[in-house]
């Protein structure tokens, strides 16, 4: 069996450009190997590694089983996919981009409310008005149903969002998001705010060891290779 | 666990069989409601913490379905459906699967697959009577699947409310306090909170409008925050309404010039919340203590007197029934009696069975008004193997 180390990498959009950039700037050209549009590639000069482009949300999935050694994605990605990420992970260099923050966002004419504590005591009342708890739309499901238990927050919902999450507070289908922003400039185009202590993570794009993957003596030396040209 | 050999199916088949025969023997209907549920039903009554211990699934309608974690709420919904008008006393008993999901490494009596028999009563509206026949026929159902020795644990939320309800501070505290009685470690901030510096909610809200709150009626208050809204150019939007925001803006303005909670009244609270004793002692303690606490803190104590006397008239030893006054918490939708029947074999972290009132949860799922409801299950994998004598 060879002991090649395989790198997950976006295969697509910007982020599979930034990454590229940042690899080639360490000295480490991506190179695919074969049909241009194929999946598989290369580092030039470095014999022991195979690059396997991939789709960015299956990266996580790939660290978490094995396949592949090392990943480029962001840790937004691998916290959501992951409820113990530490243990199945270890998050190496971080990269510098794909900044984005997770953010727990509400009405801005919600004026009472500007901590999680306050979301927390608005939920009872909420509940006698409507009938139901207050909803979160996010596509972070995991993030949020962690970092909502972290403070203490048990009476809400989540519906699930795939596009546009912070359209549904206007939309009605939804009272509050969990989102990543990078500006805000979104947020506030529609008419929403981040909490005073709604941060969940601040998220970039990092390169990541999978704890899972069969490390032999030369998927080592590789990792040692890209860590330093990286560092 | 759930009968992975065909022994243990039969045996759990035989000792269902049994224990319905009981229900139904007191006048409970058996039912089989669905196994498949809709999950928002959960999520919206209990809250999104059941949805991480519940297997939630997507049909190919795009419709949120989950298998059901309990079957009180399946119990209920077929019982609205029976009785759209929720307003016809009814007696069910069911016996089937109930899925939750475990982490790993949880032990054998913690299975994500078990079966519950159990008992639901709506609309009985003569409630320790209800309660204490709830309790005795669980406990004889028990008794006939042959387990001999069983640790009775009582608890009464109503106590709580009521207690809250005599001590001097404002309704809106009361709440708080109530609604954060499941979560010991924020419950426990907010007594702290009232008692140094009810004003600390002020940070991070517009200041001056809060002030100007402090005074005048409500219409004139939604008058000032319809214009801040206006001056600082942020439009209304959601669902909850300017009267809805403003209340709560009044609560806060409340607080900042709110005398704090006396230290002696913290201390009360806390030291209730830590009660654990015998029913009948815990009871003599409690009624020493709110001698001078008003009328309804009496009446609540009268009522768990009166539910101690009718189980002891159901020849049940109540009053050596380990009470405690946290015991409820974490089991979101039970608003007054509760209770678990625990076998010595197995211990209090898992016990056989367990249940009380649930008032609200009728309402919860499409009733127009609260219904007196009282019910409870048996954990059914437990109590084969706490017969055995062994753990599972």
């Amino acid at each position: 069996m060879s002991d090649r180390l395989i790198l997950a990498v976006p295969s697509k959009g910007r982020l599979m450009e930034e990454t590229a950039a940042v690899l080639a700037k360490a000295g480490l050209v991506l190179r695919k190997t074969g049909d241009a549009r194929g999946y598989r590639g290369e580092i030039a000069g470095l014999d022991g590694v195979e690059v396997a482009f991939i789709s960015a949300s299956e990266i996580a999935w790939s660290l978490r089983t094995g396949r592949a050694h090392l990943g480029i994605t962001g840790e937004d990605l691998i916290r959501e996919q992951m409820s113990d990420a530490e243990q199945r992970v270890e998050f190496l260099n971080k990269l510098g981009f794909g900044r984005a923050d997770v953010v727990v966002a509400v009405p801005r004419c919600w004026i009472d409310v500007a901590t999680m504590a306050d979301l927390d005591e608005i939920a009872a009342s909420f509940r006698r008005e409507h009938g139901r708890w207050y909803r979160v739309a996010t596509k972070y499901l995991n993030l949020t149903r962690r970092f909502f238990a972290s403070k203490g927050l048990s009476d809400y919902r989540i519906v699930e969002s795939l596009g546009a999450t912070e359209g549904t507070p206007a939309a009605g289908t939804a009272d509050l998001i969990v989102d990543i922003t990078t500006t805000g400039a979104t947020l506030a185009a529609n008419g929403l705010k981040v909490l005073d202590d709604g941060v969940i993570l601040r998220s970039e794009a990092n390169l990541v060891a999978s704890k899972a993957a069969p490390w032999g003596p030369a998927a080592r030396r590789a990792r040692g290779e890209i860590v330093a040209a990286l560092g | 666990m759930a009968a992975e050999t065909a022994r243990q199916f039969e045996a759990l088949e035989a000792q269902a069989q049994t224990l319905m025969a009981r229900f139904i023997a007191a006048g409970h209907e058996a039912v089989a409601p669905a196994i498949i549920q809709p999950a928002g039903v959960f999520l919206d009554v209990i809250g999104e913490a059941v949805r991480a211990r519940t297997y939630v699934f997507t049909d190919p309608d795009g419709d949120e379905l989950c298998l059901r974690p309990d079957l009180t709420v399946p119990t209920c919904r077929l019982y609205l459906e029976r009785h759209p008008g929720a307003n016809v006393a009814a007696k069910y008993c069911y016996n089937g699967a109930a899925f939750r999901y475990q982490p790993a490494g949880a032990d054998r009596a913690h299975p994500r697959e078990f079966r519950q028999a159990g008992i639901e009563a709506f609309g009985n509206r003569e409630r320790e009577k209800a309660e204490a026949a709830t309790v005795a026929l669980i406990l004889e159902a028990l008794r006939a699947a042959g387990l001999a020795e069983v640790e009775l644990r009582i608890g009464d939320l109503g106590l709580f409310r009521a207690l809250l309800r005599s001590l001097e501070m404002p309704e809106r505290w009361r709440q708080h306090l109530m609604h954060r009685f499941w979560r010991p470690e924020a419950f426990h901030a907010e007594v702290k909170r009232l008692v140094s510096d009810p004003a600390a909610a002020l940070t991070g809200r517009p200041g001056a409008l809060i002030a100007a709150l402090g005074t005048g009626g409500r219409v004139e208050a939604e008058r000032h925050v319809a214009a801040y809204l206006e001056r600082e150019g942020i439009e209304l939007a959601g669902v909850r309404t300017l009267g809805e925001i403003t209340e709560r803006l009044r609560w806060i303005a409340a607080d900042a010039k709110a005398t704090p909670l006396s230290p002696a009244t913290a201390r009360l609270i806390e030291s209730y919340v830590r009660i654990r004793a015998p029913a009948a002692s815990a009871c003599a303690r409690l009624k020493e203590q709110a001698r001078d606490r008003g009328p309804e803190m009496a009446k609540a104590l009268e009522t768990f007197e009166e539910r101690l006397d009718v189980l002891s008239e159901l020849g049940i030893d109540a009053g050596r029934a380990e009470f405690s006054a946290e015991f409820g918490r974490m089991l979101g939708y039970y608003t007054g009696f509760v209770f678990e029947a625990v076998a010595p074999a197995l211990g209090p972290s898992s016990p056989v069975a367990g249940g009380g009132r649930y008032d609200g949860l009728l309402k919860a799922v499409g009733a127009g008004a609260d219904v007196p409801s009282v019910g409870a299950a048996i954990h059914t994998e437990r109590l084969l193997a706490a017969v055995a004598g062994a753990k599972p």
